[in-house]
C-alpha cells in the first residue's frame, strides 16, 4: 500500500512538473519583464525600474541576453504570441516588427499624456520606429562613434595625440609609425564586422555610401565607397595585426591589453571600458578625423527605442514603464548614470560628465556644428533596410576573403554589391 | 487458470497493469510527441515554404528549397566539414575512451577518482568548454601557445582550425564513452580471462580475442550514437569561431548553417531544407553501419 502510494505521488508530481503553472502572471504584483541585450547597461537600468517601482508600485525586473539570443528570443516569442512585457527596438529589425503589428501602438498614449511630447527626442531616432506614421516605440538614447587612443604609446612614439585636424591620412601616417611588429605592436585594428563602429564612418565621409536613400539598392559598388573600402585595405597590409589574430580576439580586446594604438568605438562601450584599469589608465578619446577631399568628418548615429509588445495582457502598466523610461527626469538619469546618451534633446552634456576618466565630449561635438573651417559635421543613421541582419552578416562574411588579401578590396566590394541588391530584393516588405 | 485464451475479458489486475502501463509511460510519449515527432513533421513541411515574418505568411515554392541546396557550395562544404569532424571525433573518442577503459575497470588505487577525472569534462557546460578551449587556443594570449612558444593559428588557420574543433570533442566525449565501456566489461565474466591465463595468453592477446569480441554490442551501441552526435555538431564551432574568423567557411557545421539560415537569417524554410539533408544523410550512415554490424559485433 505505502508502495503504490509512492509511486502515485511520483507520477502526478511528474505530470504537475509538465503543467506550465499558469494564471498567476496576469496579477498586478507581478514584475514587468523588461529584456534588453547589453550587460554594461543592466546596472543602470535595474535602478531607473526600480525607482519606477517606488512612484507606481509596479516592479519590473531587468533580463540581459547576448545580442544573437536576444533577437532569436524575440522572434520566437513573437511568433508564438507570448513577447516579454517591454524590450529595446534597433534599427536592424524595427521595421519587420512594426509591419507584423507586433509592437504596441502607442499614438493614443502619446496623444493623452502630459509626460511625453515627440518633438522633444532627436527626430532620427524617432523616424526609426515610425511606420505609416504611427509611433511604435518612445526613443531611448542615441550613440555616435569616436576614436580611442593609447596616450602611453603615443608619447613613447614622440607623437601628438589626435585632435580636430586630423584627416584618415593623418590617421594612416600615425598608425604605421606606431606600428612596431617586432614588439607586436600595431597601430590600428578592424574587422569585418566592425561596420557600424569603423568603416561605415569613413564611407560616408569619402562621399560613399552603404545604402541608398531609399533603402533599395547597395552602395559597396560606389567609387567613394570602394575608395574607403581600399584605405582600410592599407591600413591593414601597414599597421594592423594578423587578421586572424584580430578575429580571434576582437578590436576592444586588444586595445584594452595594449596591443594596438588606435581603434574607432561608439559611445556604448564607455560603461565597459570604465571597468578596464588599463583603459583608464592609458587610453582617450578623440574627435574622428575628416577626409581632406569632401571636407566632412561623419559619424554613423544610431538611437534604441523603448518597445512594449502588442500581445501584452498589461498594455497600461507597460505604457507606464514606457513613459517613466522616455520623462526628462529619466533621460537625464541615464545620462547621469553614464548608461548611455540620451535621445532627449539637450540632455547630453549630463552624460559627458559622468566621468572623468575619459574626455567624451567627442561623441557630442560631431553631434554639433563644426568649429573647424572648411570641415562640415555630419551625422548619418545607420544604414539599413526591412532586413539589415541578413545582407550585414553577408557582408561581414564576404569581407574576410578581402581581409586576409587587401590587394582583393575594390573586387570583394563590387561582387558582393551585387549579391546585396539581391537579398535586398528577396526581402519580405 | 483455465481461461487462457485472449478474448477473454482482462482480470481487474490485467486492467491495472494495462491502466498504469500507459499512466507510466505517457509522460515520456507526450514530451517525445510534442518536442520531438511533431517537429519532424513540421520540418519537412516548412522545408517546401519560403517563410514569412514570424510564421505568418508562407509560400508554397515546391522544391525550390531544396534546388538552391543542391547548387549551394556552402551547404556541400559545410557538410564535408561536418563529416571530416565526425572522422576525427568518432574513432579517436573511441579508442582512447576504450584502452582508458581498460585499464579504469582493473583494481587500483584511487580508481574512483580517476574515474571522476575522466567524466568531468561530461559534467561541464559544453559552451562553458568551448569557452575555456577558445581562450586556450587563442594565437595571441593563449595558454597553449604561450607555454610551447608556438605561434600557431589553432582555431583561425583554415587548415588546422577543424582539427582543433575536433580535439575538443574527443576531450569532452571521452568519459561518456568510458562509463558505457566500463559498463560494459563488467558484464564479462572473469572464467574467460582466467581460462585465458592458464593457457598462457598475454594481456594483449586477451584484450583482441576476449575483451574486444564480448564488448562489440557497447562498442556498436557507442558507435552509432557517437556518429550521429558528431554529425549534429554545433555548439563547439558555434562558440569557439567567431564570424570574422577567417578558417569558419572551412570549418563550419551543417547544422550551424542550419542555425544561422533559420534564426540569424529568418530563412526557416531554407533552413529546414539543410537539416532534411542531414537527417538523410545520418539514415544512410546509420542503414549502412547496421549491415556492416553483422560482420562484427557478436551477440552471446
Amino acid at each position: 500500500m505505502k508502495k503504490r502510494f509512492a509511486a502515485m505521488a511520483m507520477a502526478s508530481a511528474m505530470v504537475l512538473s509538465l503543467t506550465p503553472v499558469t494564471g498567476m502572471t496576469t496579477m498586478a504584483a507581478d514584475p514587468l519583464q523588461v529584456v534588453i541585450w547589453d550587460s554594461n547597461q543592466q546596472a543602470g537600468i535595474q535602478e531607473i525600474c526600480d525607482l519606477f517601482e517606488e512612484e507606481t508600485g509596479i516592479p519590473a525586473k531587468v533580463e540581459v541576453k547576448s545580442w544573437d539570443s536576444y533577437w532569436q528570443l524575440l522572434e520566437a516569442s513573437a511568433s508564438g504570441g507570448d513577447m516579454p512585457d517591454v524590450f529595446w527596438m534597433h534599427s536592424n529589425n524595427s521595421q519587420m516588427y512594426m509591419k507584423n503589428d507586433m509592437l504596441l501602438k502607442l499614438d493614443d498614449y502619446i496623444e493623452a499624456s502630459d509626460v511625453i511630447d515627440i518633438e522633444n527626442y532627436m527626430p532620427e531616432v524617432t523616424e526609426l520606429y515610425t511606420w505609416d506614421g504611427s509611433y511604435y516605440a518612445i526613443p531611448k538614447d542615441y550613440d555616435t562613434i569616436a576614436l580611442w587612443y593609447n596616450k602611453t604609446m603615443f608619447d613613447e612614439a614622440g607623437l601628438a595625440y589626435p585632435d580636430n585636424t586630423w584627416t584618415w591620412d593623418d590617421l594612416y601616417e600615425a598608425a604605421v609609425a606606431l606600428t612596431d611588429k617586432d614588439k607586436g605592436q600595431y597601430g590600428f585594428a578592424l574587422n569585418p564586422s566592425n561596420n557600424q563602429d569603423t568603416y561605415y564612418n569613413t564611407v560616408y565621409s569619402m562621399g560613399g555610401y552603404i545604402v541608398s536613400e531609399d533603402h533599395k539598392s547597395s552602395g559597396y559598388d560606389d567609387p567613394n565607397t570602394i575608395k574607403a573600402m581600399e584605405y582600410y585595405g592599407k591600413l591593414l597590409t601597414d599597421a594592423c595585426p594578423n587578421p586572424t589574430t584580430m578575429s580571434e580576439t576582437g578590436t576592444d580586446v586588444l586595445m584594452s591589453s595594449g596591443t594596438v594604438a588606435m581603434i574607432m568605438q561608439g559611445s556604448w562601450m564607455i560603461a565597459g571600458f570604465l571597468q578596464n584599469e588599463y583603459m583608464c589608465e592609458n587610453c582617450d578619446v578623440a574627435i574622428l578625423p575628416y577626409d581632406a577631399e569632401t571636407g566632412v568628418r561623419t559619424s554613423i548615429c544610431n538611437g534604441l527605442g523603448w518597445a512594449a509588445s502588442a500581445m501584452t495582457d498589461r498594455p497600461d502598466d507597460c505604457w507606464k514603464l514606457l513613459e517613466w523610461f522616455g520623462s526628462k527626469e529619466m533621460q537625464i538619469k541615464q545620462a547621469e548614470l553614464g548608461v548611455t546618451m540620451s535621445a532627449y534633446n539637450d540632455t547630453s552634456d549630463t552624460w559627458v560628465n559622468c566621468t572623468d576618466v575619459f574626455n567624451l565630449q567627442p561623441y557630442l561635438e560631431i553631434a554639433g556644428e563644426s568649429q573647424d573651417e572648411g570641415v562640415t559635421n555630419e551625422l548619418v543613421l545607420r544604414p539599413y533596410t526591412y532586413n539589415t541582419t541578413i545582407w550585414e552578416t553577408a557582408a561581414t562574411n564576404a569581407f574576410v576573403e578581402a581581409w586576409a588579401d587587401p590587394s582583393k578590396m575594390a573586387e570583394v566590394s563590387t561582387n558582393y554589391a551585387a549579391q546585396m541588391n539581391q537579398y535586398i530584393a528577396q526581402e519580405n516588405n | 487458470m483455465a481461461n487462457k485464451s485472449g478474448k477473454a475479458p482482462m482480470t481487474s489486475w490485467e486492467k491495472n497493469q494495462f491502466k498504469w502501463g500507459w499512466i507510466f509511460i505517457l509522460p515520456t510519449m507526450l514530451g517525445l510527441i510534442i518536442l520531438n515527432i511533431y517537429p519532424i513533421f513540421a520540418t519537412v513541411y516548412q522545408s517546401f515554404f519560403k517563410t514569412g515574418d514570424f510564421g505568418r505568411g508562407n509560400i508554397f515554392v515546391g522544391l525550390q528549397n531544396y534546388a538552391t541546396m543542391v547548387k549551394d557550395a556552402e551547404v556541400w562544404q559545410s557538410l564535408w566539414n561536418t563529416i571530416k569532424y565526425a572522422i576525427i571525433e568518432v574513432p579517436f573518442s573511441i579508442c582512447i575512451a576504450l584502452v582508458l577503459a581498460v585499464f579504469l575497470n582493473r583494481k587500483m588505487k584511487g580508481r574512483s577518482v580517476y574515474r571522476a577525472i575522466f567524466f568531468l569534462p561530461m559534467v561541464a557546460a559544453p559552451a562553458a568548454v568551448a569557452m575555456v578551449w577558445r581562450w586556450l587556443y587563442n594565437s595571441q594570449f593563449g595558454l597553449l601557445n604561450n607555454l610551447f612558444g608556438l605561434h600557431v593559428e589553432w582555431i583561425s588557420n583554415p587548415k588546422i582550425a577543424w582539427i582543433s574543433v575536433a580535439v575538443i570533442g574527443v576531450w569532452s566525449i571521452l568519459g561518456y564513452n568510458i562509463v558505457l565501456f566500463i559498463a560494459g566489461l563488467q558484464d564479462i565474466p572473469h572464467d574467460y580471462y582466467e581460462a585465458a591465463e592458464i593457457d598462457g595468453a598475454s594481456g594483449v592477446a586477451a584484450f583482441f580475442n576476449i575483451t574486444l569480441p564480448l564488448l562489440s554490442p557497447t562498442i556498436f551501441f557507442v558507435l552509432i550514437t557517437r556518429v550521429i552526435g558528431a554529425m549534429q555538431v554545433f555548439d563547439l564551432v558555434y562558440m569557439v569561431m567567431d564570424r570574422t574568423n577567417p578558417a569558419l567557411p572551412k570549418t563550419q557545421s551543417i547544422v550551424y548553417l542550419f542555425y544561422q539560415y533559420s534564426f540569424n537569417f529568418g530563412n526557416k524554410g531554407y533552413g529546414s531544407a539543410i537539416v532534411m539533408l542531414l537527417l538523410a544523410v545520418i539514415l544512410i550512415v546509420t542503414v549502412f553501419q547496421n549491415i556492416g554490424q553483422k560482420k562484427w559485433v557478436f551477440y552471446n
